[in-house]
Parts: C-alpha cells; sequence; structure tokens
C-alpha cells in the first residue's frame, strides 16, 4: 500500500536545543497509526512540522508522494491533513458555526463570507459524526466535550485525508472514549487515515495498525501493533525495564496498629462506609466516576462535611471540620488535578515544595531562613529524583510526572501520618508513574498509611495491600491479598 | 413566542442592551427634569459632540478586539493633520478638501505602520508601544516642528462651513448645526460594518483576538492582519483629527492629547472586552452616545462640571463591572447545573 504521508530526516532545533535529531515517519494510506512517546520526546513538534507550523532545518515531508519543499499551515490543509490539537484550536468569541467554516474556508482563498455557505458547511461537518449543537451558540458557553466534538467535526471536512490527533482523549471520560474510538472505525471505512498521538498504552493497542515510537528526538522503532507487546511499548518508550513484580513482591499482609478508621461514614455522595487503615498499609478506593470514591477522600481531608458516622485517628474521634484540621491530625491529600488544585504553576520548584513549610522555615517573627528553605527543597528534590537542572525553574516547566512529584513532596514535608492521593498519576507517563508507584510502597515500608484513590485497575493491583470498590456512594467489595487482581476488581465494579 | 423569548434572552446578555436602557433612563430622566433634553438642538449637538470620539472608537475597538490598547490615535491624529495642513499652506493647495485628508490619511498611515511594526515584529504589548510613539509623536510635534495654533487652508474652511442639517429651537432661540463630517463618520461605520462582518479579514480580526495560536492554525495571516489594523488606524485616527480641526476651524494642537482615555471607556462600556475577541461598531456608538450625553447634558439638569466628572466615573466603573457581573452569575448557573447533573 502506498504512503498518504512520508517524513524523512526531519532536524529541528530551538535555540541549540535539538527537539528532533532525523525523525523518519511513515504513514501508509487508510490506517491508524500510534505516535508515541514520552513527554518532550518530540511529538508535538514533528505534528507542527507536519501541519507546516514549524519549517524544519532538515529533512523532507512527502503529502501523496508530493514534495513539500516548504509547508504552509495552508498547503497542510490543501493536502488533506488535519490536526486535532489538545487545546481544540477553537475561537472561544466566536460562534459554532464561524468555528467550523473557518479552515475550509480560507484553505480555497475566499476573500468574503457568505453566511449561507458558512451554515451549510457548518452543518455538513456536525453530521458527520451525528453532532447535535446549537450553530449559533457562541463556543465559549459550551462545555469541554463538545468543544472537542467541534474541532472533531471540522477536521472531518470533505477533503481530510489525514487526521492528526494530539492525545485526544486526555480530557475524555470512558464514555467518551469509546465514542470517539467509534468515530475512529467509521473513518477508516471511509479511507481516511489517522495518526493517533498518545502515551497510554491501552488506547494505543486498541485503536492503532502501527506504532512508532520516539525518544529524545529520535526514532526508537516502528512496526505493526500486531508485532508490540506491552513491555516491549514500554521499554522503547522509556529506555527502561520495568518490572511490577518487584512492587508486587513487596506488598505486606502484616500491618501495624490502625492509624485511620471510618465507622458508617455517609456524606453527599456515599453512604455508610466502614473501613480501617493500618501503619504501613496502602489501601486502594476504586470504582467508576460518581461512584463516591473521591467525596470519600475529601471528607478524610475536610473538604466534604460528614451527615453521619464518625472518623477515628489513633483511637481517638476527631471532626475534621476543615483542611487546616486534617493537616493538624496529619493527613495529607495530593489532588488528582495537580494544575489546578496543587501547584502554583509559575513559582519556582523550591517556593511549591515548602509552601506548606513556612511557618517550620520561619523565624519568630515570620522572616523565612532562605538557606533551610533552599536545604528542604534540595533534599526532596532529591530523595524523589525531581528532573530538573535547577529548582529555582518554574513548576510549569516539568513534565507532568515530575509536578506529581514536586505536589507529594510538598506533602510529604510535612511528614503526614496518613497520605491521601487522588489519581495520583493520571496523566503521568510510564517511567515516572512507575516512580511513583515504587516511591510509594518505600513510604509505606517507612510506616507511613497510604489512600489510593484511582479507577486505574492496574494501579490498585501493582500498588495496594489491600482496595475497596464502591458503587453508587456503597462499598461493593473488600479485595485483599491474592483476591485482589485486575479480573475481580473489573468483576465488583460493575 | 419561544423563538422571542430566546431572542430576548439573546439581547438581555449582550453589554449593549444594557448601555441602551442606561441611556433611556438617563435621557428621561434628563427630559422630565430639564424638558430640554428631547429639544431639537440638544440632539444635534450630542450628534455633533459624537462625531470625533466616535471616529477614535473604531480605532480602540479594531485594537481592542484583536490585539490590546491602541493609545496612540489621538497624537497621531494631531501630528498627521499639522503635517497635511502644513504642506497644504507651503504648496498654497486650494483644491478640493479630500486632497488634504488623503495626505493625512498617508502620514497616519506611516505613523500606525511604526506601531503595527514593532508590534508584530517584536510581539512588544501594544499599550506600551503605543505608549512609546504616542510620546515620539507628541515630541515631534511641539517640539520638533514647534506647533502652534493656526487657521485652516481656505479649503477646509469652505468644508467646515458646510452643514448638513441646521435647527432652531423655537422656545430658546438656541440653534444647532450638523456638519458634513457627520457624513464622514456615517461612511467609516458603514465601511468598517461591512469589513468587519462580511469580509475574512474582518472576521480574522476578530479570530486573533479570540486565539491567536487557532487563527495561525485556521490559515489566517495574523502578523499581516495585525500590522494592516494598526496602519488603517493611523488612517482613522488622521481623519479624526483633521475632522477635529475643520470642526473647530482652527488647528489646535495641544487640544488632541489625552483623548484616548474617554474614547478607551466609552468602547469598554459599549462591551468591548478588554481581553480581546469581543466587541462591537453598535456598542462603540452606545458607549460613546452615553458618555457625551452624560458630559453635554448633565449642565441641563444643573448638575456641575465637576459632578460631570464623578457621574463618568461612576458610569464607567458600573458599566464595566455589567460584563463581570454576568461571567460571575452565568458560572454560578454552571455550577448549579452541574451540581443538579451529578
Amino acid at each position: 500500500m502506498e504512503n498518504i504521508l512520508s517524513v524523512k530526516g526531519i532536524k529541528k532545533s530551538f535555540g541549540g536545543v535539538h527537539a528532533l535529531k532525523g525523525v523518519d515517519l511513515e504513514i501508509k494510506k487508510g490506517e491508524t497509526h500510534c505516535l508515541a512517546g514520552e513527554n518532550g520526546c518530540g511529538k508535538s513538534t514533528i505534528i507542527k512540522i507536519i501541519s507546516g507550523f514549524y519549517k524544519p532545518d532538515e529533512g523532507t515531508v512527502e503529502v501523496e508522494g508530493k514534495d513539500y519543499p516548504v509547508m504552509t499551515p495552508t498547503d497542510a490543509i490543501r493536502a488533506g491533513i488535519q490536526v486535532i490539537y489538545q487545546d481544540f484550536s477553537i475561537f472561544p468569541n466566536l460562534t459554532v458555526i464561524e468555528n467550523l467554516a473557518f479552515n475550509q474556508v480560507l484553505a480555497t482563498g475566499k476573500k468574503m463570507v457568505n453566511k449561507k455557505e458558512f451554515r451549510k458547511i457548518a452543518e455538513d461537518a456536525i453530521a458527520k459524526i451525528n453532532f447535535d449543537v446549537d450553530l449559533n451558540a457562541l463556543v465559549e458557553t459550551l462545555p469541554v466535550a463538545d468543544k472537542q466534538l467541534i474541532a472533531i467535526s471540522r477536521a472531518l471536512l470533505d477533503n481530510a485525508k489525514l487526521i492528526i490527533m494530539d492525545e485526544p482523549t486526555t480530557a475524555l471520560t470512558k464514555k467518551e472514549v469509546r465514542r470517539l474510538f467509534e468515530i475512529i472505525e467509521d473513518l477508516k471505512k471511509n479511507g481516511i487515515t489517522i495518526l493517533f498521538v498518545s502515551h497510554k498504552l491501552d488506547e494505543v493497542f486498541e485503536i492503532s495498525d502501527s506504532i512508532t515510537i520516539l525518544r529524545n528526538g529520535e526514532n526508537v522503532i516502528s512496526c505493526s501493533t500486531s508485532e508490540m507487546t506491552e513491555e516491549k511499548f514500554a521499554f522503547y518508550m522509556t529506555g527502561r525495564n520495568f518490572d511490577n513484580k518487584e512492587l508486587v513482591e513487596n506488598k505486606k499482609t502484616e500491618h501495624g496498629e490502625v492509624v485511620l478508621e471510618t465507622v458508617n461514614l455517609s456524606a453527599e455522595g456515599y453512604e455508610n462506609i466502614s473501613f480501617k487503615l493500618h501503619k504501613g498499609e496502602i489501601l486502594g478506593i476504586t470504582g467508576q466516576l460518581g461512584s463516591g470514591r473521591t467525596e470519600l477522600s475529601l471528607s478524610l481531608f475536610g473538604l466534604n462535611k460528614p451527615t453521619s458516622g464518625k472518623i477515628i485517628i489513633e483511637g481517638n474521634k476527631v471532626n475534621i471540620k476543615d483542611v487546616t484540621t486534617a493537616e493538624k491530625l496529619g493527613i495529607a491529600l495530593v489532588p488528582e488535578d495537580r494544575l489546578t488544585e496543587g501547584l502554583f504553576l509559575s513559582q519556582s520548584i523550591i517556593r511549591n515544595i515548602t509552601v506548606t513549610r513556612m511557618d517550620a522555615l520561619s523565624n519568630k517573627i515570620g522572616i523565612l531562613n532562605s538557606k533551610d528553605v533552599v536545604r528542604e527543597s534540595a533534599k526532596w528534590v532529591e530523595e524523589l529524583g525531581v528532573a530538573t537542572k535547577n529548582h529555582e525553574f518554574p513548576v510549569g516547566t516539568l513534565s507532568g510526572g515530575n509536578q506529581q512529584k514536586v505536589v507529594l513532596a510538598r506533602w510529604l514535608a510535612n511528614n503526614p501520618k496518613v497520605l491521601i492521593l487522588n489519581g495520583p498519576t493520571v496523566g503521568v507517563d510510564i517511567g515516572a508513574k512507575y516512580d511513583i508507584h515504587k516511591l510509594l510502597r518505600k513510604l509505606a515500608s517507612e510506616g507511613m498509611a497510604i489512600i489510593v484513590v484511582s479507577d486505574d485497575t492496574a494501579e490498585v493491583v501493582a500498588t495496594c495491600d489491600s482496595a475497596i470498590v464502591m458503587h453508587g456512594g456503597h462499598v461493593k467489595g473488600i479485595l485483599e491479598n491474592e483476591d485482589l487482581n485486575e479480573a475481580k476488581l473489573a468483576e465488583a465494579a460493575v | 413566542m419561544n423563538t422571542l423569548k430566546n431572542k430576548m434572552n439573546k439581547y438581555v446578555k449582550q453589554t449593549e442592551f444594557w448601555v441602551f436602557l442606561i441611556i433611556l433612563v438617563l435621557s428621561l430622566i434628563i427630559q422630565g427634569r430639564s424638558g430640554a433634553f428631547f429639544a431639537n438642538n440638544n440632539l444635534v449637538d450630542i450628534a455633533r459632540s459624537m462625531i470625533c470620539p466616535s471616529i477614535y472608537a473604531i480605532c480602540a475597538l479594531l485594537a481592542f478586539v484583536s490585539t490590546g490598547p491602541d493609545v496612540s490615535f489621538p497624537l497621531i491624529a494631531a501630528l498627521s493633520s499639522y503635517i497635511s495642513i502644513m504642506i497644504a499652506y507651503k504648496t498654497n493647495f486650494d483644491g478640493p478638501w479630500f486632497v488634504i485628508f488623503l495626505v493625512g490619511m498617508v502620514f497616519g498611515a506611516l505613523m500606525g505602520a511604526l506601531n503595527g511594526f514593532i508590534i508584530v515584529k517584536y510581539k512588544f504589548p501594544s499599550l506600551i508601544v503605543t505608549l512609546g510613539t504616542s510620546s515620539i509623536f507628541s515630541g515631534i510635534l511641539l517640539g520638533a516642528f514647534e506647533a502652534e495654533r493656526m487657521d485652516l487652508p481656505e479649503t477646509l474652511q469652505r468644508f467646515g462651513k458646510l452643514t448638513l442639517l441646521a435647527v432652531k429651537n423655537e422656545k430658546t432661540g438656541l440653534g444647532s448645526s450638523l456638519p458634513m463630517t457627520f457624513l464622514i463618520l456615517v461612511v467609516l461605520y458603514i465601511i468598517a460594518y461591512l469589513i468587519l462582518n462580511y469580509t475574512l479579514v474582518g472576521r480574522g480580526v476578530y479570530a486573533i483576538g479570540g486565539d491567536e495560536i487557532s487563527a495561525e492554525r485556521a490559515g489566517f495571516s495574523v502578523g499581516k492582519i495585525r500590522f494592516g489594523i494598526f496602519v488603517i488606524n493611523g488612517m482613522i485616527a488622521a481623519i479624526a483629527g483633521l475632522s477635529y480641526s475643520v470642526m473647530s476651524m482652527r488647528y489646535l494642537p495641544t487640544e488632541y492629547a489625552g483623548g484616548e482615555m474617554v474614547v478607551i471607556a466609552a468602547i469598554i462600556l459599549g462591551g468591548t472586552r478588554l481581553t480581546g475577541g469581543v466587541g462591537t461598531l453598535k456598542g462603540c456608538i452606545l458607549g460613546t452616545l452615553l458618555l457625551t450625553m452624560v458630559t453635554n447634558s448633565l449642565i441641563l439638569v444643573g448638575i456641575s462640571v465637576y459632578w460631570q466628572k464623578v457621574f463618568i466615573g461612576g458610569i464607567i466603573i458600573i458599566g464595566t463591572a455589567i460584563p463581570a457581573l454576568q461571567t460571575y452569575l452565568n458560572k454560578k448557573k454552571k455550577e448549579v447545573k452541574a451540581g443538579e447533573a451529578a
């Protein structure tokens, strides 16, 4: 089969940093090709080159056998290349019609606005995926899922031959991912080629026909999906071997005394939850979205007031009325959305790590001892292996996994008795995920009691000693020891 | 019935609607207290006072929607008017008035191009760039050229004496006339309306204000559009500057500076969003009308000139608070909805 896209020897550097060091990418017509790699491997850069947004320093881009020495965004659209960016590339201040029609009208080189034509283009676009939306609505008033559907239907306009989806599932729920995959299958039937950019293992294996993996701006491997295994995939992406056996072997069945206990605890989102958490134990709380797992974890941190029942910490009944109380009791919570809830992205790593330790690091009149601050921060950066050259850099410059480590460091700096992590590895790449899991096990072996709230069953199996499965606000089952496996978890969650 | 309700809902959500409401209430109050607001001479006076600020408002709108604040238009107006008038004097020009306007527009375009070049090429914030160029233009005008008050060339004087409409109030005997420059305003607004709504470049102005990167990806020439906007702003400023001297029958170099703030306040009142992407010509006119009414007509109800400033300040704050309040309420509504769904 002939190639729709053939990219050879692409090099690109930014201010002396080599983002791409000679990348090749061959995509056959009609296939779903996956481009994988960890954050910072050059995935986004190569997409921007294919779509004409960046000019490569070296290398060639061929679309359907035609060479494009200088590709502009308009050229790319004319050649049938459409990109669905992670930010959807929409105009929040304009109507759905204009958002849908601009690309196509601009590609034809028209100068005037024909409202009828705009509307027709928009209607055609949404009809392709049976998307129902008020065409005259301003896009900023629509929910996120609709914004993505606008981006997708726009990309599906007539002349699209190759659709590049940049991590399309990041903001989607499982149900929406299913819908997206159905759409991709439909497109494939219509002969449209998809370049699916992702680092999520299960998705890649489910949807793609062939895989290209990049690491540090270089090709690692290109092969058909059937020749790839999960272990190889993780190895090619990170250059490291991961062995979950080590994690599993370190699990403990014997624990210390009870640190935290709930008795018939009820609040908004869940009812009658009783469990015991021991010293040195990692307890999983799992269940689907809306099962009450998040609400339960928030109650333990003073953010969702219980309506009845008891919380007992080290034998004493406590009333966790707010976050300050929770912190005083030695409870720490690492939030799910680390970007909006946990970090000051524009501030330095040092400040982010030490922000909850201000009292301990300052003298009587409240002036910070800057040497102590730096020492404290350096200690955690080293301990958790945060990959950075300088901890004066803003946290926003770090990858997702490293940002998550900074959040962890902040809470660990307070030396909590109970550490609650909500979706600790959501959006984190494989290498950092493994590091975080190993770290949790190490903390537990040092006596910390840990609660992992997650819907990632593989994660729960790999890290937790026991797991509570929730559904509709109730406990569906508690799995322990050898009962804690993916099959039983899936069974219990429904 | 339902569609009518939807339409009403849509209107109520627009800032322009609220400004219109304020204008209506305020005019009725002034009329009730003084009986002179709807007098023909007062209405013509207001229309006359609106001409220059409304033309400036187009500059402010284009800049705000696409890029950010432009505060240089009053000084571009002053300097380009001065140069074109001086050229007319030096060449003993006595042809049609619009030739002087065209010469002014060329110089205005050059000054705007300087703004556009720096903003597009070096990606500097437009506020800083236009503040800087304003200062440069002011220095050239008052320092290098030593511009002073002067009479206008014959052809401009003749143009200034033409009136579109003259009225006389029967009761008070006060008269007022609407100059031909009003037609310039009307023509500019029609052109601007057509370009902004019916050409892709015009929609591009909104698109790059909404999301610059998306606009570039969609295929808009972001740099060209932005540069073009500042060139056009220079030209429009030149037209406003010459219209101002035509209406006052003299060239007054020091009367221009400082005009930008009221104009910007007016368009923000009219619903232009400070963060870009949103703003209409309708809003420009309504915002300017409201502020002109306050400056012109409060005196009719016996409010002193000093209190006018307090009034203007109050209106600006309330006016800009309305969109913020709407965003807040919408967010609340959404949260309630999300809560119900969960």
